[in-house]
């Protein structure tokens, strides 16, 4: 009850970064990279067991985007020049230039690695068929549709052998979904695809959301959780669940992650009750907002310890455990 | 004669590592390794070499590319008293952000926002030049109102300020000005409002103005594009063939710019499809008040991308253009 997590990135160690930029320029092998991504991911894993979260995540050491890490390694996919997003900040987007075939498994290695080092639960991280499509350019299938399908094929393989490798959360993250309402059908017959057959209990994270648009319909996602932010908007959200009642299991945002400042125990705590308000206690996990890899690693941990403590003494109060 | 434009935003960086690279130089400049005088230069080589692909493209009509907005908000959001810039918000269905303006108090012109950048186009182009605003409506519909609680209001008082912004503009040698409401295609029903804004601003204007219409459909504004107080409309017939019907369909006696290649996907149009789609709109408007057009800004794709993607669009209009239809 009150299970603690993450969302699934962390931070980079600044050696990581430094590799992966030799790599990028050819002066370091990809040997030499893999360990260091195991080694971060060694550092990931003790972190979380440090600070108390109950389901782990391997951290993403290994990837820069959710999208282009999973479309580098599929065939039909090639990699556009660079692209901004806002600022200076840009990003390589995928392309559909053909059909969409996975040749080996791609997020079961680091998976096993982050399970291996551990007794605490890791979730199996994927990113999902809608939110593919929709960060990716098109030059190759006739409709969205057709990519989307496609790419859920594809992502069901990757849950398969998660599955199969005993993850007991399996994530398949959706951020996209939100952004066109309608297409919420697509996005929902795709996820059917993903998960249809799997053991493990499902989440997606979905997030940037205006879920006025799509709630309830969204209940539809064929997942047992659903993981959102909250605190982002100071819980403006919230409304919005009461009535028709949220039938899912739930992981609540209740630290922002787009902030430096680092919430106290107080306002955490808040944050959780108000969530309890809304949601069935026995549904609710606490989590980030989102993905913690914009954070430095200090602000990321004291961040989740100030999480962890908060949901204790919650718990406390209501005299549980 | 069939004539070409863009939409306003171009990529800001390429691939060439001979051209000036403003990445680099944004980064140098917030780590203190470079100065205010160095960036400056920086901006300009990279404003001339976008005006430069744009004219040795072959396009008519061009812009400046945008290159020193962040989002097509904030400039002007800068330069108005009472607002605030906020957090980053998802610029429509893009994966692209802008910093969302909050409004905290009634709102009154600062300064001009974009006038010392046209004049700038201007000097630099041997060819016409057109100068981008943000409509008020969008601007509104995209700021975070904690001030006015009355969308009317605040789209009338954004309409004064840019109004102002408009005559300036004007003044330093705009002939052709250009009305961002990509945001009345989702909200139809504030098209009086919007119609009534656009009247502040294009009232009294000598210079063309034109009413963009991008991302989204004019189903539910028909007949009110007809009828705008502007010399043009600009429709985006990629994200929603239909709206090209829409205005074949009606007495349309504006001119059209006609945004048919798509600026949000590499795939690079066919020859063939855009003559055809040519063909089809001169048999109801003379090709005299048409621009062909991408649909919205090219900054959303690679550079490579957007400059392919403008040289075919000059090239099959000039194929057209020596067919003779018409």
């Amino acid at each position: 009850m009150l299970l603690t997590t993450t969302v699934g990135s962390f931070p980079k160690p600044d050696y990581l970064v430094k590799a992966r930029n030799l790599f990028s320029r050819k002066k370091i092998s990809e040997d030499e990279l893999r360990e260091l991504e195991r080694k971060a991911t060694r550092e990931i894993i003790k972190l979380q067991e440090g600070i108390g979260l109950d389901i782990l995540v391997h951290g993403e050491m290994e990837r820069a985007d959710m999208v282009t890490f999973f479309a580098e390694r599929l065939e039909g996919f090639g990699i556009s020049g660079l692209v901004r997003s806002y600022g200076n900040r840009y990003y390589k987007k995928p392309i559909a230039k053909g059909k969409i075939k996975r040749n080996h498994p791609i997020a079961l290695e680091m998976f096993q690695y982050a399970q291996s080092l551990t007794q605490k639960p890791v979730k199996g991280m994927l990113t999902g068929p809608y939110t593919m499509c929709d960060w990716s350019f098109n030059e190759y299938f006739p409709t969205r549709r057709d990519l989307v399908l496609n790419l859920a094929e594809v992502v069901h393989q990757e849950a398969l052998d998660l599955d199969h490798a005993g993850a007991k959360y399996i994530q398949i993250d959706e951020p996209a979904i939100s952004t066109r309402p309608s297409e919420i059908d697509l996005a929902i017959e795709a996820m059917k695809i993903v998960t249809d057959g799997l053991r493990a209990k499902t989440v997606s994270h979905i997030c940037y959301g205006d879920f006025t648009t799509i709630y309830p319909r969204i209940l539809s996602l064929a997942v047992d959780q659903l993981d959102l932010e909250f605190a982002n908007n100071d819980f403006a959200n919230l409304e919005i669940f009461k009535n028709p009642r949220f039938t899912k299991e739930i992981a609540v945002g209740v630290i922002d992650v787009h902030s430096h400042v680092i919430e106290t125990k107080q306002k955490v705590k808040s944050n959780i009750k108000r969530a309890l308000e809304v949601f069935p206690l026995e549904k609710v996990y606490i989590d980030p907002d989102c993905g913690l890899k914009t954070r430095t690693l200090e602000e990321s941990e004291a961040k989740l310890k100030v999480m962890v403590s908060a949901v204790r003494e919650v718990k406390e109060e209501m005299g549980l455990k | 004669m069939l004539k070409t434009t863009v939409v306003g935003n171009y990529p800001k960086i390429t691939a060439d590592k001979s051209a000036p690279n403003l990445r680099s130089a944004l980064n140098k400049f917030d780590r203190n390794k470079i100065s205010e005088e160095e960036l400056e230069r920086v901006y300009q080589e990279t404003i001339q070499r976008v005006i430069r692909e744009q004219e040795e493209a072959g396009v008519d009509l061009i812009t400046d590319g945008q290159i020193r907005w962040d989002d097509p908000v904030t400039p002007f959001a800068r330069n108005i008293d009472g607002l605030e810039v906020g957090g980053l918000i998802r610029f429509f269905d893009n994966n692209v952000y802008y910093r969302r303006p909050v409004v905290k108090s009634k709102l009154a012109f600062k300064d001009y926002s974009t006038v010392e950048e046209f004049a700038f186009l201007k000097r630099n182009s041997t060819k016409e030049v057109k100068a981008v605003i943000v409509g008020p409506f969008t601007f509104a519909n995209l700021a975070k109102d904690e001030y006015y609680n009355d969308i009317d209001k605040l789209t009338l008082d954004l309409a004064e300020i840019l109004k102002k912004e408009a005559k300036k503009l004007e003044e330093a040698g705009a002939e052709f000005i250009q009305i961002d409401e990509p945001s009345l295609c989702f909200s139809p029903e504030k098209i009086d409002l919007a119609n009534q804004a656009i009247k502040v601003i294009t009232d009294g204007l000598k210079a063309k103005t034109f009413l963009y219409l991008y991302f989204g459909g004019i189903k539910n504004l028909i007949p009110a594009p007809f009828d705008f107080p502007v010399d043009g409309i600009a429709i985006d017939v990629v994200s929603r063939p239909e709206n090209l019907d829409l205005i074949l369909e009606g007495s349309f006696d504006k001119e059209l710019v006609l945004g048919c290649l798509d600026a949000r996907n590499t795939r690079l149009e066919e020859e063939e499809e855009l003559l055809k789609l040519f063909q089809r709109t001169t048999q109801k408007i003379s090709s005299e008040r048409i621009y062909v057009s991408p649909s919205c800004g090219l900054e959303f794709l690679p550079h490579e991308a957007a400059l392919a993607k403008l040289k075919r669009m000059v090239q099959s209009a000039k194929k057209f253009n020596l067919g003779g239809d018409d």
